[in-house]
Order: structure tokens, then sequence, then C-alpha cells
């Protein structure tokens, strides 16, 4: 079964063609990434598929039920309990009180919240649990599909790793399909199924890997291993960390 | 729900607490006061005791009640309208940017007008009505309000109704849930002003366009040269004021800003 299927979506910003008619498509259960140098579209991409911004072209046919999303920044609703703003796409939702409490409690030990910072708002927390409430935010619908844009970017790398940790240990027990937004390769390597290179100057996908390993078996040396290969033997990651966003096309 | 209650009690009675610092205040605006009618006499100044005693004597009076009463209907009257035409419309034009640039000459139009010009037209248009009050506080008020809860709506933080639009969140959901938060942070504090203007102005207009209340009072007890009961009367105003600033509108700022207070470092909370 197909969780998502993008077909020959288009987009432009100011008559600059970011994305020209691209094809995805997602199955159950799995995990994509999508890598790609700065201003390739990726971010782009996973916006149109979370149905955020309309296609200038082209179609997004979903066959999830549920999806939740976690974005770059933790945007947590400042002037909100963090138990409120886990529980809010259930308000949104028009779930009763009491069972919101409930499944906001279920969805922060989840990701590893206290208790205690649940009473708490977002300016009182830190870095590491705000995204970690943002994850949970995610997690409460119980979603079968999960967007990532970039979610871990901002974070230290220990943090990274945890929260990395968190998703797999989530996809794996909820059985979520996503589609992760990362400039990180190493990031790519654990925690998806399949990556899929963007870039600009095919203005969409350029080729896609498979990672040979089920994701329970893969320790660092493969992750390390696996990132050095796709780098120096792959020449679709040739152009992965291209910075040149400004560039006139 | 027991530590709702508690938490609401503790911030309560460290806001009654806080009322200290309000009475010293007093206290020290009551002696320079002191200072002044030693210095001027009786007469242009009479002491704070006397004024206390004229105050005294006007509130034992049916009729000072009276008064105030019809002062306050027409400035809660006219906040109420000021309140939800700048509020509503604000919200209106806070979403669109055309209309937000068209709006800012009128608005300094608006407020480029003397009030007093506005009440010489209001009393050609409404006479000696409740209509000219109203016409006048809503005039003075509105541009302020009007203002903040368009700079509110257009400086939104458009990262969170994204996400809200994630999870899955209509436009009025949107609205609900994010804009309308983000707009109270500025509204609330505008309306607090708003406010006090509202009364202001009633007794302006009162007293110019001889309308019966608090500003017609006053104007008898500046023609009867009594100086101790015309700021008896101010007194009974400011008092006014106070009771819904502080009964009204701060409870309902405070309720809404909890997460502010909770942003503040420790030692700055008091």
């Amino acid at each position: 079964m197909t969780a998502l299927a993008l077909e020959g979506v288009s987009h432009a910003y100011f008559g600059r063609t970011v994305l020209d008619r691209v094809k995805l498509d997602v199955r159950d259960g799995e995990i994509v990434s999508l890598v790609g140098p700065s201003g390739c579209g990726k971010s782009t991409l996973v916006h149109i598929a979370a149905g955020l911004i309309e296609p200038q072209r082209g179609r997004v046919a979903n066959g999830y039920r549920r999806h939740g999303m976690i974005f770059q920044e933790h945007r947590l609703l400042p002037w909100a309990t963090a138990e409120d703003n886990i529980a809010y796409p259930l308000r949104l939702a028009g779930v009763r009180c009491n069972a919101r409490r409930a499944r906001a409690r279920a969805a922060a030990d989840l990701v590893h919240l206290d208790r205690r910072d649940l009473e708490k708002y977002p300016v009182e927390l830190s870095g590491g649990m705000r995204q970690r409430a943002a994850i949970a935010r995610a997690l409460v619908v119980e979603p079968d599909f999960v967007f990532f844009d970039e979610p871990f970017t901002a974070l230290d790398v220990a943090l990274k790793r945890q929260m990395q940790d968190l998703v797999i240990a989530a996809a794996r027990q909820a059985r979520f399909a996503g589609l992760f937004v990362t400039h990180d390769l190493a990031e790519a390597v654990r925690v998806s199924d399949r990556i899929v290179v963007l870039d600009e100057r095919v203005r969409g996908i350029a080729g896609e890997r498979f990672l040979s390993r089920p994701q329970g078996e893969r320790d660092d040396a493969f992750v390390f291993a696996t990132v050095q290969a796709f780098l120096n033997e792959d020449p679709l990651f040739a152009h992965i960390h291209d910075t040149n966003e400004r560039r006139a096309s | 729900m027991g530590q709702v209650l508690l938490d609401r009690m503790g911030r309560l009675g460290r806001f009654l607490w806080s009322g200290w610092v309000g009475v010293a205040g007093l206290a020290l605006f009551s002696a320079v006061w002191q200072i002044g009618h030693e210095a001027y006499g009786d007469f242009i100044l009479p002491s704070p005791i006397a004024t206390f005693h004229a105050t005294a004597e006007l509130l034992r009076a049916e009729e000072t009640w009276r008064l105030a009463r019809a002062t306050s209907t027409r400035a809660i009257q006219g906040f109420a309208l000021t309140a939800f035409l700048g509020g509503v419309l604000g919200l209106a034009v806070g979403y669109s940017a055309a209309a937000m640039r068209l709006a800012r000459p009128l608005l300094t139009i608006i407020m480029g007008v003397p009030p007093i010009a506005w009440i010489v037209l209001a009393m050609i248009w409404f006479g000696s009505t409740s209509g000219t009050v109203l016409t006048t506080i809503v005039v003075a008020g509105f541009p302020l309000v009007f203002a903040n809860v368009a700079e509110a709506v257009a400086t939104r933080d458009r990262a969170l109704e994204e996400m809200a639009k994630a999870f899955g969140a209509g436009p009025l959901q949107r609205l609900w849930t994010v804009v309308m938060r983000h707009v109270a942070g500025q509204y609330f504090p505008a309306l607090a002003v708003a406010l006090g203007s509202a009364f202001k102005v009633a007794v302006m207009a009162e007293l110019l366009a001889n309308i019966d209340g608090i500003g017609v009072a006053l104007a008898m007890s500046r023609s009867n040269l009594d100086v101790a009961q015309s700021i008896a009367w101010v007194v009974v105003i400011v008092t006014a004021i106070f009771m819904v600033e502080y009964g009204v509108v701060q409870p309902i700022r405070a309720e809404l800003e909890r997460w502010r207070e909770a942003a503040r470092p420790w030692g700055v909370k008091r």
C-alpha cells in the first residue's frame, strides 16, 4: 500500500522553478529521507506533501489516516503549558478534555518527558524538552504518517542522537511511515529506510538509495561506513553539500 | 483542580499584598499635597483631609450616586463600543495589508482632530444627549484600540499558524486558537488605556455639552468656587475608573498573561 504519492508536483517561487514534475511514492511503514543542498526544495516538497503549500502543478494523494508534523523550530504555543501544547491537535479534533489529558500524558511518556514538566510553559523548558514536547505533539494523534522538516538541526550532537533514537523507537512501535527532511547524511542513514537525493539542477529527484540493513541493526560503524561510501564513491551524493543557494538560475 | 485553585489564590494574595505599595504611593502624594496646601492656603488648594471630608459628604448624598451612575453608564457603554469596534475592525484590517495601508492615514486624520472639536461636532449632531458623550468616547479611544489590534494581527506568528494548519486546523480554528491569543496580548493593555480615557472624556463631554452627570456637577462646584468639592468629584471619578480597571480589565489580562509571568526570572516576579 502507498501511504503517500506525489505525482508530477511542480512549484516555483517568484518565477524560479524549484521543483519540476516530481514523482515520489512512500510505502506504508517506510521512512524516506530527503537530502540535498540548501535551496534545493526539500522543505518545499515536504510542505506540499503535508498540505501546507498548494503545488502549482501536480497532485498529492495520501493513503494515510492521520498525520503529525515536526518542524525545525519547536513551534509550541507560548501561552499554553507543555501538556496543552501536546494535546493541541486533539483539541483541534474535538477530543473531550479528560481523554485529551490522558492521551497527552501517554505521548509525553513515549518521549520521556517528565510529568512535572507538563505543567510548565515552553519558556520554562530547555531546548531538548521543547523538542520532546513537539515530538509528543506529533505522536499524540497516533499518526500513521509523520512529516519531519529538519527537526533536529538546531540541537547539539548528543541531544540530536537522543531524538533520533526516540523517532526510531516510536516508528518501530507505532509503525508509521514518514518523510524526513535533513541535510545531515548520517542522520538520514540512521533513521530512514530509503534516501532520496534532491538536486536543484534537475529541479527534483536526482536519485535514491535503499539502506541494506534493517533499522534495529545499524550501529555507529555501519552509519559511518555508509556515509563515507556515499560521499566518496557514489556520484549521486557529489553535490549534496553545495551551499550556493543564492545562485541565479 | 485543587492545585489550580491554590495557584489562583496565591496570585490573588500576591496582588492584594502589592496594594501596600499603592498605599505608600498615595501617602507620599498626600504629603506633597499637604505641603502645597500649607504654602498656598485653603482657597487655592484645600488640605487632603478637607477633601476627604468633602468626598465623604458627597458619598452620603443620594444625588452623587445617581450622577456617578449616569456618568459611569455612559463611560462603560462608550468603552464597550470602542472595545468592540476597535477589536472587530482591527482584526479585519490586520489581515489585509492593503486595508492596513488605507487605514493608516485615516487614523492620523481621526487622531489629528482635537477631542474638543469632536465634542462640538457631536453636540451639533446629537444635541445634549448621551449620543454626544458616546461619540466622543469612541472617537477618543477607537484609534488606539484599532491600531493595536491591527498591528498585532499583522505581526502574528505565521510559523505557529502553519503548525496549526499542519495539524488540521481550519481558518476559524487558527483564528481562535492562535491569532486571538496573540492579539489579546496587545488588546488588553490598549483597553486599559481606553477605559481611563472613556471616563475622562465622558466627564469632559458632560461638562461642555451640559449633560446630566458628574461633568455638570463639576461645572456647578466650579461656579460656586467650591474647590474642595471639585476635587472630591475628581476623587469619585478616579475611584470609578479604579474599580472597573482592577475589577474587570486586569483580572482578565492576568488570566491570559500567566505564561508571561512564568517567563520572568526569579526575583523580578513581584
